[in-house]
C-alpha cells in the first residue's frame, strides 16, 4: 500500500507539475488567465493521434509540438494582445477557444474515446509494485523538463526578461524589452510544456474530446494551491496534490478523489489565498 | 391605500411615456408578436420559443453578473443543474407543487452560490472564474460517476402541463417577470454600486463600498435567476440528467449574452432567440453547429464587444428619424 502510494503519487505529481508550471507562468508574467490551457493538451494529443498512421510516432510528436507552439503564438497575437485592456475579454476569449478546440476535435475526428499505444512498452516491477514502463518516461521527462524550464527562467537572458516583465510591465518596456515577444514566448513555453505532458501521459490512457477540461481543472487547482504566478510554488503544489489524490484514491475511494481539486481550491482560498508561495497582494 | 394608488398612477404614466419612445414601442410590438405566436397553433415552433425564453433568463442572469458586476462565472451551468435536480427530485419524490419547487430549487442555487462565492469573492482577481468552472466540472463528474439521484440516467418522467401552449404563457410570464426584475435591480442604487465595482474595484473600496458583500449579492441574485431558468428547463423537458452540468450550458449562456450585447439584460432575449433559431437552422449540420458557435463567440468577443442589439437598434432608430423628417 505505502509503496503504491509513493510511486503513483510521484507519477501524479510529475504530471501535475508539467501541467501547472506553464499555466502559472503565463498568469504570473502577463496576468493572462489562459482557460485554453487544457485545450492545448487536447489538440496536441489529437494531432499526434491523427498523424501517427501517416508518419509514425516520433515525427508525429514533433508535428504535434510544433503545431501547438504555433497555435499558442497565433493565439497570442490574434486574440490576447488585442484584448489586453479588457480582463473579461481575455477570459471569455480563452474560454471560447477551449470550447472551439473541443468542438474542432469532435467535428474533424469523432466524439468517441481512443487509445494510443504507449511508446515505452512493457511493465516494470519496482518495490513490489508493477506498473507500465511508460510512467517512468513520464516521471523522468517531467523532471528533465521542469528543471530545464526553471534553469531557463533563472539563468538565460530571455528568462531574465520574463522575470522583469512579471515584476513590472511598464518598467520592462522602458528598458527596451519587447514585452509582446516575451509574453508570446511565455505562452509558447507553456503550450510546449502542456504538449509534453500530453506526449508523456496520454499514450497508454484513453483520449476523448472532453478531456481538455479535466487537465485545465488540475492545472489551476495546483496553481491556486501553489500560488498564482510562482513556479516553485507550482512544483511543490503539484507533488503535494499528486500525493493527496493518490492517498484518497487508495484509502478512501476514486470517486471521492474527483472532488479533491475543488476542496483544495476552496480551503486554500479561505485559509491562505495567496497560495503556498505566492505574493501577498490580493486583498 | 392612497399611497399605493398614487404610485400606481405614476407607474402607469411612466409606462405610457416609455411605450411612446422608440425602444419602448419596438419592445411592446415584439412582445405582442411573441404573445400572439401560439395562436398559429404550430407546436414545434412554440416549443422552440419556450426553450429560447428559458435560456433568455439564464443568459440574463449571467449578464447581470458579468456585465454589471464584472465577475465572470464559467460555471453557471452548476446553478442551472442544481436547481433543476432539486426541482425534479421534489416534484417526483416529494410530490410538491411545481411552482413551490421552482423557488425551492432556485433557493438551493443561492445556497451553493454562497458556498462558492464566499471564498472566491473575498479576493480581487480571476478567482471566481476559476472557482465556478471547477465547481461545475466537478459536479458533472460527481453525477456521472455517482449513483445518487438516478446516476447517469438522471430523473425522468416528471408530470408535464399537458399543453405546450399553457406552458408557453407560464414561461413567458416567468421570463418577463425575471427580466424586468433584473433590469430594475441594475437600474437601482445596487446596480450603480455594482457598476462602480466593475469599473474600478480599488476605487470602489476606497469610497467605502464593501466590495465583497456587493459582489456576493450580485452573485446570489445571478445564481437565483439561473436557478429559476434551470428549474423551468427541467419542468419543460420533464427530465434531468448529469449533462446539465456540462460546460456546454455555461457556454450557451455566455454566447447568448454576448450576441445580444453585454451589460444590457434585455440583450439576453435577443441573444437567446437568435441563438435558438440559429441552432434550429444549423441542425442539419449537427456536429458543425457548435464549432460555428464557438467561432462566433471568439469573433464577437474579439471584434464586436457591444453585441448586435444596441448597434442594430441605433441604426434602425436613425433610419426611423430620417423617414419621419421627410
Amino acid at each position: 500500500m505505502i509503496e503504491e502510494i509513493l510511486i503513483f503519487g510521484m507519477v501524479q505529481g510529475s504530471l501535475l507539475a508539467l501541467l501547472a508550471i506553464g499555466f502559472s507562468l503565463v498568469y504570473g508574467v502577463g496576468g493572462i488567465l489562459n482557460l485554453s490551457h487544457g485545450a492545448f493538451y487536447l489538440i496536441t494529443i489529437y494531432i499526434i493521434y491523427w498523424t501517427i498512421p501517416i508518419v509514425g510516432f516520433w515525427p508525429a510528436v514533433a508535428i504535434g509540438l510544433v503545431a501547438v507552439a504555433g497555435i499558442a503564438a497565433v493565439t497570442y497575437f490574434g486574440l490576447l494582445k488585442p484584448l489586453q485592456e479588457s480582463h473579461i475579454g481575455i477570459v471569455l476569449v480563452t474560454f471560447a477557444l477551449a470550447f472551439f478546440f473541443e468542438q474542432f476535435v469532435k467535428f474533424f475526428g469523432d466524439p468517441k474515446t481512443h487509445y494510443i499505444v504507449p511508446f515505452v512498452p512493457g511493465s516494470v516491477t519496482f518495490l513490489g509494485v508493477t506498473f507500465p514502463a511508460q510512467l517512468i518516461a513520464l516521471v523522468v521527462g517531467s523532471l528533465v523538463l521542469v528543471s530545464a524550464v526553471t534553469l531557463f527562467i533563472n539563468k538565460s537572458k530571455i528568462g531574465k526578461s520574463i522575470r522583469a516583465v512579471s515584476q513590472d510591465f511598464e518598467a520592462a518596456q522602458l528598458v527596451g524589452i519587447n514585452t509582446d515577444m516575451i509574453l508570446m514566448t511565455t505562452l509558447v513555453i507553456s503550450a510546449l510544456l502542456v504538449g509534453a505532458a500530453a506526449v508523456l501521459y496520454a499514450p497508454g490512457n484513453f483520449i476523448a474530446p472532453r478531456i481538455g477540461w479535466r487537465y485545465l481543472l488540475l492545472a489551476f487547482s495546483v496553481t491556486i494551491f501553489g500560488g498564482m504566478g510562482s513556479t516553485t510554488g507550482s512544483i511543490f503544489g503539484a507533488f503535494i496534490m499528486g500525493y493527496a489524490t493518490t492517498i484518497t484514491d487508495f484509502l478512501i475511494s476514486p470517486t471521492f478523489s474527483v472532488i479533491i481539486p475543488i476542496v483544495v481550491i476552496l480551503v486554500m482560498l479561505l485559509v491562505r489565498p495567496q497560495g503556498l508561495l505566492g505574493k501577498k497582494e490580493l486583498w | 391605500m392612497m399611497n399605493f394608488e398614487f404610485d400606481l398612477q405614476s407607474y402607469t404614466s411612466r409606462f405610457k411615456a416609455w411605450a411612446q419612445t422608440f425602444r419602448g414601442g419596438i419592445t411592446l410590438v415584439c412582445l405582442a408578436g411573441l404573445m400572439l405566436f401560439p395562436l398559429t397553433g404550430n407546436e414545434y415552433l412554440t416549443q422552440v420559443l419556450v426553450t429560447a425564453m428559458i435560456l433568455a433568463i439564464f443568459a440574463a442572469s449571467w449578464d447581470l453578473l458579468a456585465g454589471f458586476a464584472g465577475q465572470v462565472s464559467f460555471g453557471h451551468a452548476a446553478f442551472f443543474g442544481i436547481s433543476g435536480y432539486f426541482t425534479a427530485a421534489m416534484v417526483k419524490f416529494a410530490g410538491m407543487h411545481w411552482l413551490v419547487s421552482v423557488f425551492v430549487g432556485a433557493g438551493w442555487a443561492v445556497v451553493f452560490s454562497l458556498l462558492i462565492g464566499i471564498p472566491c469573492l473575498r479576493l480581487k482577481g480571476p478567482y471566481l472564474a476559476l472557482g465556478t468552472l471547477a465547481f461545475s466540472l466537478i459536479l458533472w463528474n460527481l453525477f456521472l460517476t455517482g449513483t445518487w439521484l438516478g446516476g447517469t440516467e438522471g430523473i425522468s418522467g416528471l408530470p408535464s402541463t399537458g399543453s405546450i401552449f399553457v406552458a408557453f404563457y407560464i414561461i413567458a410570464a416567468f421570463m418577463i417577470g425575471s427580466l424586468v426584475l433584473m433590469r430594475a435591480i441594475v437600474d437601482s442604487r445596487l446596480g450603480t454600486i455594482l457598476k462602480s465595482i466593475r469599473d474600478d474595484e480599488t476605487c470602489a473600496d476606497a469610497s467605502g463600498i464593501d466590495t465583497t458583500v456587493y459582489k456576493l449579492i450580485a452573485f446570489m441574485i445571478s445564481g437565483f435567476f439561473a436557478g429559476i431558468s434551470g428549474a423551468l428547463f427541467v419542468l419543460d423537458t420533464t427530465a434531468v440528467n448529469p449533462a446539465v452540468y456540462q460546460t456546454l450550458y455555461s457556454f450557451y449562456g455566455i454566447i447568448m449574452a454576448a450576441i445580444g450585447g453585454m451589460a444590457t439584460i434585455y440583450g439576453a432575449i435577443i441573444g437567446a432567440f437568435l441563438f435558438v433559431i440559429l441552432s434550429e437552422l444549423l441542425r442539419p449540420l449537427a456536429a458543425a453547429a457548435l464549432l460555428i458557435f464557438a467561432t462566433l463567440l471568439i469573433l464577437i468577443v474579439r471584434f464586436a464587444e457591444e453585441g448586435v442589439m444596441n448597434p442594430f437598434l441605433d441604426r434602425v432608430h436613425d433610419l426611423w428619424d430620417m423617414i419621419r423628417r421627410r
